[in-house]
């Protein structure tokens, strides 16, 4: 299993809070990967570096390296359009376009260049499909995303990363808004993008983690204090740290 | 480091109502032991009768481990604990079916005419007890050192097996025994040896539930 994305003694600041000390973890292709700790460890900063999205943050600073397919992201010359196109990120927060739902899907092909009618619906229709969402919304294409239940918006919004033909897709809290039933679709979505894409994934959802990942990063007041294979952290964590953590005993 | 209050609490409960069971299924090794011995089958009737409420505990457990796994979704250590547990209620079961078969023994025992008894047998019945006490106790203070101590004593249990055959082999070809008899004995002796077989099963268990890894 090659890695999509690695790591390497990555610290990150916010002003003089160190968010993020010394990590190193690489993110296999094709594989579910879940980020867990309490909040405040640092999950999202971190999944907020991997497409360069603290770059939008004043007075942050980061060190180490990243790099993707091989190649440095933080290397001044790298093309951060292209980067945040091929690693796509989903938020908490359903947050589709005030547009129509075809227009959230299409949005990013057309900035991507894409023009002609025929191929947009083609893309549309894909993506749309594999975010699990065509069915319910194939009549209604021009209504507004807004009249979309939260499920729905917020499989729309994966629809719309996918769109973009990403290799990495970035997943905060996906399913923390939404009721079990949305949340079993995502999550079969998940296990159904997996073939075709690498995710990573921050989840509050100890159960969650367990079931859909492939491999589990734990971390601790900026730290990573452990990184493997998800069974084996549900079963056998190696730190007591994990073990007080994932069995609820934390405090 | 608190924050499961309750889901602690039912463990402890657990682990005490375990205890409960295994302190009985060991009573009833005994005194089936004791009954089959003094030829008493007032003793093994009453003894027999004892096994359901082995059996009552067994449900008991269970339906306490799997209530637990129902709200808790135990992890990791707990997990590993709840499965141990679920195991464990098993092979104790098994050990009070053993206890009764050997008071059975007694009861069917009444209709021969001889007595011919080998101390090994009493050995056996106080290291198999041994070993049961010991199993728990090492669950109880997750203790693998006193795990792997029971596994090796189950090597005693199955010397003494052996040598209560020996003995009752010669007795059989110098015709001191009862053929009945000599066959009732020598299903005493295998009861007891399976009895050590089940408490390894236990002490593996707890060493799974300490270590993670089946032996
Ligand atoms: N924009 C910001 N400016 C300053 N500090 C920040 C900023 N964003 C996050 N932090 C701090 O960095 C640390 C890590 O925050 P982060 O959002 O990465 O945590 P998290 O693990 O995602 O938590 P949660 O589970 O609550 O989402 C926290 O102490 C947080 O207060
Ligand atoms: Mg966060």
């Amino acid at each position: 299993m090659p890695n999509v994305i690695e790591i390497k003694n990555l610290t990150f600041k916010y002003k003089d809070k160190i968010a993020l000390h010394n990590i190193d973890i690489a993110f296999p292709a094709r594989q579910v990967t879940a980020l867990i700790g309490p909040s405040g460890c640092g999950k999202s900063t971190l999944l907020r570096c991997l497409n360069r999205m603290n770059d939008l943050i004043e007075q942050t600073a980061i060190s180490g390296e990243i790099t993707y397919e091989g190649k440095d992201i933080y290397d001044r010359y790298y093309d951060v359009i292209e980067l945040r196109t091929k690693i796509g990120m989903v938020f908490q927060k359903p947050n589709p376009f005030p547009m129509s739902i075809f227009d959230n899907v299409a949005y990013g092909p057309r900035c991507q260049g894409v023009k002609e009618k025929k191929k947009l619906q083609e893309i549309v229709k894909k993506a749309l499909l594999d975010a699990a969402l065509y069915e319910e919304v194939k009549d209604r294409l021009k209504e507004s995303a807004m009249s979309l239940s939260g499920g729905q918006q917020q499989r729309l919004c994966i629809a719309r990363a996918i769109a973009m033909n990403p290799q990495v897709i970035l997943m905060d809290e996906p399913t923390s808004a939404l009721d079990p039933i949305a949340t079993a679709k995502i999550e079969e979505l998940i296990s159904d993008l997996k073939t075709s894409y690498t995710i990573i994934i921050v989840t509050h959802n100890m159960q969650q983690a367990a079931r859909i990942s492939d491999f589990t990063a734990f971390f601790l007041m900026g730290n990573l204090v452990e990184y493997g294979e998800t069974d084996q952290i549900f079963s056998k964590p190696l730190q007591p740290k994990t073990e007080e953590y994932i069995t609820g005993r934390f405090g | 480091m608190t924050q499961r209050t309750n889901f602690d609490k039912e463990l402890d409960r657990l682990k005490l109502t375990l205890v409960e069971m295994a302190e009985l299924v060991s009573a009833n090794i005994k005194e089936g032991l004791s009954s089959f011995l003094k030829m008493d089958t007032e003793i093994a009737e009453a003894n027999i009768k004892k096994d359901k409420l082995v059996n009552e505990y067994e449900q008991t457990i269970e339906k306490d481990c799997l209530r637990i796994i129902q709200r808790e979704q135990p992890v990791a250590k707990d997990l590993r604990f709840i499965t141990s547990v679920l195991k464990m209620v098993t092979d104790l079961e098994r050990i009070g079916d053993h206890a009764a078969d050997i008071a059975k023994m007694t009861i069917f025992m009444e209709k021969t005419h001889s007595s011919f008894f080998v101390n090994d047998i009493e050995e056996m019945t106080t290291v198999c007890q041994k070993m049961i006490k010991q199993a728990i106790e090492a669950f109880i203070s997750t203790d693998k050192e006193i795990a792997s101590a029971v596994i090796e004593t189950d090597d005693i249990v199955d010397d003494l097996f052996e040598s209560t055959k020996a003995k009752v082999a010669e007795a059989i070809r110098n015709k001191k025994v009862d053929a009945d008899f000599a066959l009732y004995l020598m299903m005493v002796a295998k009861y007891l040896e399976r009895i050590g077989d089940h408490a390894v099963n236990i002490a593996e268990w707890v060493i799974y539930s300490i270590t993670g890894e089946r032996l």
